[in-house]
């Protein structure tokens, strides 16, 4: 479904290498979890998936079609959440959801049905007529998701997600993460919590100063590391400068 | 350092983005080719400048000749208080209280005042940037034309530096207060508006209260002889309702070893400390009243599932839905709403009072007569010069992309088509453009009384002519999109591409001129003219059109938020 061949960028004129020809397929069906420390190139790598970075070189295919090449399509299959809950704070809950909406094409029925569910397990119904800047961090993360489950796409991009969230909406993004994959759709997600990354994927890559340093299922993981306590232990002696 | 000069020091640094600018151009080395085009543009206001400066040299002369040379000085010191005072307001409600470096102040361990101290070098060091072009060749030329000595070129700086203090503090003070009140209850924005109007045409009114004072239309003739006779004559008469001005010339003037150049001295310093000491002691006071509740979350909410089913969407067009997009995030942030609705309707408002308040011979009757000349080509390119000038100098359309700021990511992920997305800012910036028009059109019906024979043909040219420019500025923010900024303001006011835009506008629109008038001489029937123009306008936007959206193709791609 995802599919990254040999993606490089830099910043700085090429002085900053942020990913070094980075190389990873997600099937359909998979969440993928994707790891790093601070500054290995986490969100750069989901910036160029879903179209918001070019990449220097390499091609990055989204079921099977090139995202620059057929940028629209692509879209139209992918949702991204940002690390930073940076959204339209002058609009009302409810309007940044209906642009949503109105953009992704989702209909009329599915719309209301969608949010009224999801706003009713976020708690966030009372507030979705007030504008986004009266929000916490944590409901504007939220408002985020909603919009995103809303359109229910075949490719989720989640960068940090749960970061910011209280520990039942956490959990329940969890259980949708899980429902999303289970109905054939592809998530891709960056994370910095090794618990929820352990228990939650189904394969896990770790990208350290830009260049892929482990990808597989946890157990090939602790395969290709000496000390195979934990995620964390692998994590910290893969990402060792 | 000490806490105030460090913040002092952080807030020039972050506004005028020193740092930025260095680790752009050196480090990351972006951004090279500005500097060429400043550079180009510098130059190119050279000539403009040689024309001010001799024609100060001419007013000098021209006043030295009635033994009135020190009026220079008083209208120098009025216009620049002028300028500061009216364009200060917006500058200083958005520094002040939409800065979204506010929240992060307030939780540190500091006085309101050593922040509001802070806001206020920030929008001082701008104003000095501001009224350079304007004040300092007036002060530089009587220096030269006067032969001031020593003296006076000591005293110019000094001069120049307090000169923006009184107006700042004043219209500061006027800000804090109005803050204060409005922050209550919960249309905070709303209440916002309408209190930045009030201030805004508070200070429209005593423009015109002065400008009229500078005037002598109501002198008869024995007075002006008074006037003239006496060597402080019309610099009364031009100050006598803003006595600062008189101050500020007789300390230029006499210099500070005078009995009287001291004394006005002090009375000037005095007053600007006055103020300033009034600004800071109101902001300890009553500065935080104002911020808090800007980002507060509003009381209990209540609204159940009714309401909200009410509000649910069945599903528009993309373009409609960034449509809807942009003109809720326009009306909805004030400093928006305030430089982009309430830019395109202050001329027409400004010209609608004039006129009221004008008598014969005034600038107003004179503008009258042009539009109503003897030759309707005059007439007919005056009237659309003029509606054209409301609709698109209002830095819209410039500042569309740059407006979303860090929230472009948006744009770039959602799937529609970036000609759409284009089309749906064209259309939103068309909107507001139309809204210029028509407070232009309807100045010209209703005050002016033009014939429909006049202001319908100048609306047909008008409007091809104003979707070219919004094209043309929609064109120069897609090429260099400023996302970075913490202050709306610097979306808008203080974005170079509005600059650019504007300077660009105002080309064409002398290309326009020439060629209007040039086709008048030509000997062609006035609806041949007018036809061969229309034709030109609505070739230019199709042109226009298709180029721009072209350009988005090109250009949004490689546009990383």
């Amino acid at each position: 479904m995802i599919e990254i061949n040999h993606v490089s960028k830099s910043y700085n004129k090429g002085t900053v290498r942020a990913v070094d020809d980075l190389t990873l397929t997600v099937p359909p069906g998979e969440i993928f979890g994707f790891l790093g420390p601070n500054g290995a190139g986490k969100t750069t790598t989901i910036k160029m998936i879903v179209g918001i970075l070019k990449p220097d070189g390499g091609t990055i295919r989204i079921a099977g079609l090139d995202n620059r090449a057929d940028a629209l399509r692509c879209k139209a299959m992918t949702v991204y959440v940002p690390d930073e809950p940076e959204i339209y704070e002058r609009l009302k809950g409810i309007e940044y959801l209906n642009f949503m909406g109105d953009v992704y094409g989702v209909s009329g029925g599915e719309r209301r049905s969608r949010i009224e569910h999801w706003l009713e397990a976020f708690e966030l119904s009372r507030a979705v007529a007030d504008p986004i800047q009266t929000y916490s961090h944590g409901m504007r993360q939220k408002i985020i998701l909603t919009a995103a489950l809303m359109i229910n796409p075949r490719v989720l991009v989640l960068d940090e997600p749960m970061v910011g969230l209280d520990p039942r909406s956490s959990h329940l993004l969890k259980e949708a993460m899980r429902e999303h994959c289970e109905g054939g759709g592809t998530l891709f997600f960056s994370t910095h919590i090794m618990e929820v990354a352990e228990r939650l994927c189904d394969r896990l890559a770790i990208i350290h100063k830009g260049r892929l340093v482990a990808c597989g299922t946890m157990a090939e993981l602790r395969d290709q590391a000496k000390d195979k306590a934990s995620l964390e232990n692998i994590f910290l002696e893969l990402t060792e400068s | 350092m000490s806490p105030t000069a460090a913040l002092v020091k952080a807030a020039l640094n972050s506004n005028f983005g020193w740092s930025v600018v260095r680790h752009r151009l050196f480090v990351q080395k972006r951004d090279r080719w500005m500097v060429p085009l400043i550079a180009l543009a510098v130059v190119g206001v050279v000539p403009t400048l040689v024309l001010y400066v001799r024609l100060l040299g001419t007013v000098f002369d021209m006043l030295k000749s009635l033994g009135q040379e020190k009026a220079l000085l008083t209208l120098a010191v009025l216009a620049g208080q002028l300028i500061i005072l009216v364009f200060g307001l917006f500058y200083l409600i958005a520094t002040f209280y939409f800065s979204r470096d506010l929240e992060y102040l307030v939780a540190l361990p500091l006085k309101p005042s050593q922040i509001m101290l802070s806001k206020f070098a920030v929008v001082l060091i701008n104003e000095y940037l501001t009224m350079a072009p304007f004040i300092l060749p007036a002060l530089i030329v009587y220096g030269f034309k006067k032969d001031g000595g020593l003296e006076y070129w000591l005293i110019m700086p000094l001069a120049y530096i307090l000169l923006p203090v009184i107006p700042l503090a004043a219209a500061g003070l006027g800000v804090v207060g109005m803050m204060r009140l409005v922050n209550i209850g919960k249309k905070k924005d709303l209440l916002i508006i309408i209190g930045s109007l009030v201030l805004i045409a508070a200070a429209l009114f005593l423009q015109f209260g002065l400008s009229r004072a500078a005037g002598t239309s109501g002198l008869d003739a024995q007075k002006i002889i008074a006037m003239i006779a006496s060597p402080d004559g019309l610099v009364q008469t031009i100050g006598r309702r803003f006595p600062p001005a008189i101050w500020a010339t007789r300390f230029l003037h006499n210099g500070l070893m005078t009995a009287s150049g001291l004394s006005a001295f002090a009375l000037f310093a005095g007053l600007s400390i006055l103020l300033f000491g009034g600004l800071i002691a109101g902001a300890q006071r009553l500065f935080f009243g104002g911020l808090v509740g800007l980002s507060e979350r509003s009381g209990v909410r209540v609204r159940g599932g009714k309401a909200l089913a009410i509000k649910f969407s069945s599903g528009h067009h993309p373009v409609k839905a960034i449509f809807l997009r942009e003109v809720r995030l326009m009306n909805r942030t004030p400093i928006f709403l305030l430089n982009g609705v309430l830019g395109v309707l202050m001329v027409p408002v400004i010209l609608a009072l004039t006129l009221n308040t004008g008598k014969p011979g005034d600038d107003s009757a004179n503008i009258l007569r042009l539009m109503t000349s003897a030759k309707p080509v005059t007439g007919v390119l005056v009237t659309t010069m003029f509606m054209i000038v409301c609709a698109t100098l209002s830095g819209v359309a410039s500042s569309s992309f740059s407006r979303e700021g860090r929230k472009f990511w948006v744009s770039k992920v959602i799937p529609v088509d970036y000609r759409q997305q284009v089309l749906a800012k064209f259309l939103h910036s068309m909107a507001i453009a139309l809204l210029g028009i028509g407070g232009a059109t309807a100045v010209l019906v209703f005050r002016f009384r033009l014939a429909a024979g006049q202001w319908l043909p100048s609306l047909a040219l008008a409007l091809p002519v104003t979707a070219f420019l919004t094209f043309l500025n929609l064109a120069v923010d897609l090429a260099r999109p400023l996302l970075d900024w913490i202050s709306p303001q610097k979306a808008m006011k203080q974005n170079l591409n509005v600059l650019i835009a504007m300077f660009l506008d105002l080309g064409f629109l002398f290309l326009y001129g020439v060629a209007f008038i040039a086709l008048g001489k030509s000997g062609l029937r006035l609806a041949a003219v007018l036809g061969i123009l229309a034709v030109l306008g609505l070739g230019l936007a199709c042109l226009a059109y298709t180029l721009v959206l072209q350009f988005a193709l090109r250009r949004y791609p490689s546009i990383e938020a």
